[in-house]
């Protein structure tokens, strides 16, 4: 850095008011690197992550997060343990993990990821973003990697280390982990899947409202609505179209992706509705496209300020 | 330190100006929000000035290549506004007139995060945030969360995330907005120190007057879309300035004399219950005409007293012409 010394003297002017102290101890230009837009975006992107855990705001920002964790990490690594201890007790499987956890995915895809755009809004933050080395798209961009990273730690993560502990409690863990590497992949597959719907249909919401509380409530009542009607729905109505309701209850989408990526006995509505298994992954990656146009759309010069 | 720009994205000289606008048009459905602004502004502390309406806040947004034009072009720093937009915006900064600021983070880290976002390093970041939060006069409060700021100390958060990147050059739209005259008048010493101390060209977007009168050298004056003046503010005698002449003898035919010569003259109102006239000045020669002609018709000179024209008239005035061609040529 270049200091250019100033004439005036270190010193506070005297008399001068509580704002209107200015103190001069020469300023510094600066001349080091300038990494542009990528540095610009990865802050964007770190930055909303941290926002959203409550990382330099006041505690009350941690809690929930905290507990989302807690309860997604804690009984697992319990479970875990117990096994390791009791060669009776066994560890969950996966498909039967991943209806568990989506229910804590799906609260923290719901309370947490609205911080990611919210704030930015209600609070007016967006004209300085856009006025500094990025583009809108790359605003969109970073917020969609945060919201995907995020959720990932909640669903991806702890699904990781369910693998890592049946190959733990496995009689010969060193061959159990080569024999069941395929397993790893796709838990992370399923996790990442999860990860990226219920964060890209938290964004589509949150950029929809300047309202943190507005943005939950409907993401949760959503959730808790299709869940409940669409079991009888499918059931009771004797059109053919029925079974394709099921596509829009995602915990039995995501039942039917995990059962035939680990071969085992779907729910009992996922059967009835009898889907070929490629309908389920292309609504899935048509949810994810679709939301991510639809927020880029929301943050286009017309719709954003 | 080392520099990673290379010669080429090098942005600016001292030579370079500041802004170079040529033929910007811009239009939201049928209105026209900018009309064929053609402007090059130097290195300067500039007013932008015009009522709400007259194109200030687009023309903003444009040379931040935030809003594409509908035809012309600009410069801003060096860096063409359309094809090189984030990089214009990488070297100039922006305070906005809206409160636009988290409440639940400190000023230390939203104005390094800030600095991040224009490309700095986050160990750079820190660093110049503490620095121009010092500048500001908000080093001691710099850890302590934005919502219990006041009025005040919210826009100085505001002008250091402007300039915490070191840009080359700042848009500060309305930045003395709902302050006190208190508050208002430190606002306006830090944005002078900005420009003369801290070596940053500064383009002030305001409807006060007084305003500009304070830190600015230079000024741009906006109207209905249109650009109706642009030039140094020192020099706004040259647009015109009035010279009331008191004198002993024949004033009608004082009057006449200077008339009959191409300058423009009226009787002065009777302020100080004397006979005097109005001379408008648009030249130094005047001077030498009102001497020349009081010697030969055998008037005594009592006084002679300048009289520049201050911003308010030359906006005004310069306002209102336009809006005249504007109408005539309707």
């Amino acid at each position: 850095m270049s200091d250019t010394a100033s004439p005036i003297p270190a010193t506070p002017n005297e008399g001068a008011s509580r704002y209107g102290e200015v103190f001069d101890r020469g300023y510094a230009h600066y001349d080091g690197p300038r990494e542009g837009r990528r540095r610009a975006i990865l802050s964007l992107f770190g930055y909303s992550i941290k926002r959203a855990l409550g990382i330099r705001k006041s505690w009350t920002a941690k809690i929930l997060p905290a507990l989302l964790y807690f309860s997604a990490f804690v009984p697992l690594i319990v479970m875990i343990g117990i096994a390791s201890l009791l060669p009776d007790a066994n560890v969950a499987s996966y498909p039967d993990y991943f209806v568990g956890i989506f229910t804590i995915v799906g609260i923290f895809a719901a309370t947490v990821i609205p911080e990611i755009l919210v704030p930015d809004r209600r609070e007016k933050t967006l004209p300085l973003y856009f006025a500094r080395a990025i583009t809108r798209f790359d605003y969109v961009l970073a917020k969609l990697a945060a919201a995907t990273v995020l959720t990932m730690t909640i669903s991806v993560l702890p699904a990781i280390i369910l693998w890592l502990g049946r190959q733990i409690t496995a009689e010969s863990p060193a061959s159990a982990m080569r024999e069941n590497l395929g397993d790893l992949w796709r838990v992370i597959l399923l996790g990442t899947l999860i990860a990226l719907t219920l964060g890209t249909i938290a964004l589509v919401i949150s950029s929809m409202t300047d309202r943190k509380g507005v943005a939950i409530a409907v993401i949760v009542i959503g959730f808790i609505i299709i869940s409940s009607l669409v079991e009888p729905a499918i059931t009771e109505l004797n059109q053919d179209w029925r079974r394709y309701l099921i596509l829009i209850a995602f915990t039995l989408v995501f039942d039917a992706i995990g059962t035939s990526l680990f071969d085992s006995q779907p729910d009992a509505i996922v059967q009835l509705a009898d889907l070929p298994i490629w309908m389920y992954y292309a609504w899935v990656c048509f949810v994810i496209v679709a939301g991510s146009l639809f927020v880029r759309w929301r943050y286009s010069p017309r719709n954003a300020s | 330190m080392h520099v990673t720009q290379d010669a080429d994205s090098m942005p600016h000289t001292d030579a370079q100006p500041a802004i170079d606008v040529r033929g910007l048009r811009k239009s939201f459905g049928s209105f026209v929000a900018l009309d064929d602004i053609r402007l090059t502004v130097p290195r300067a502390a500039v007013g932008l000035l015009g009522a709400n309406g007259a194109g200030k806040t687009t023309l903003i947004r444009t040379l931040l290549g935030l809003i594409s034009p509908d035809s012309g072009s600009a410069s801003v720093v060096g860096f063409d506004t359309r094809t090189e937009g984030t990089k214009v915006r990488e070297f100039v900064g922006y305070m906005p007139e809206a409160e636009g600021l988290p409440t639940n983070t400190t000023a230390a880290d939203f104005v390094g995060h800030m600095a991040e976002m224009s490309g700095l390093p986050p160990r750079a970041a820190r660093q110049r945030a503490a620095d121009v939060l010092y500048q500001v006069g908000l080093a001691e409060e710099r850890y302590r969360l934005i919502k219990g700021f006041s009025t005040g100390m919210r826009q100085r958060v505001k002008l250091a995330q402007a300039i915490v990147h070191d840009p080359k050059l700042i848009f500060l739209d309305e930045p003395t907005s709902g302050m006190d005259p208190e508050g208002r008048e430190e606002m306006l010493e830090l944005i002078e120190r900005v420009y003369r101390q801290l070596g940053i060209a500064v383009v002030v977007s305001t409807h006060i007057l007084e305003d500009v009168e304070k830190v600015c050298n230079y000024v741009v004056i906006l109207d209905q879309g249109r650009l109706v003046a642009a030039q140094p503010l020192g020099g706004l005698d040259v647009i015109g300035g009035e010279a009331i002449v008191h004198i002993d003898g024949d004033q009608s035919a004082f009057q006449r004399g200077l008339e009959s010569q191409g300058v423009t003259v009226r009787p002065a109102d009777l302020e100080m219950g004397f006979e005097e006239l109005v001379v408008e000045v648009n030249d130094e020669a005047v001077y030498d005409l009102i001497r020349d002609l009081a010697v030969e018709q055998g008037a005594s000179l009592r006084s002679l007293r300048t009289r520049s024209r201050s911003l308010e008239d030359i906006y005004l005035g310069t306002v209102g012409e336009m809006r005249e061609e504007v109408g005539h040529r309707v």
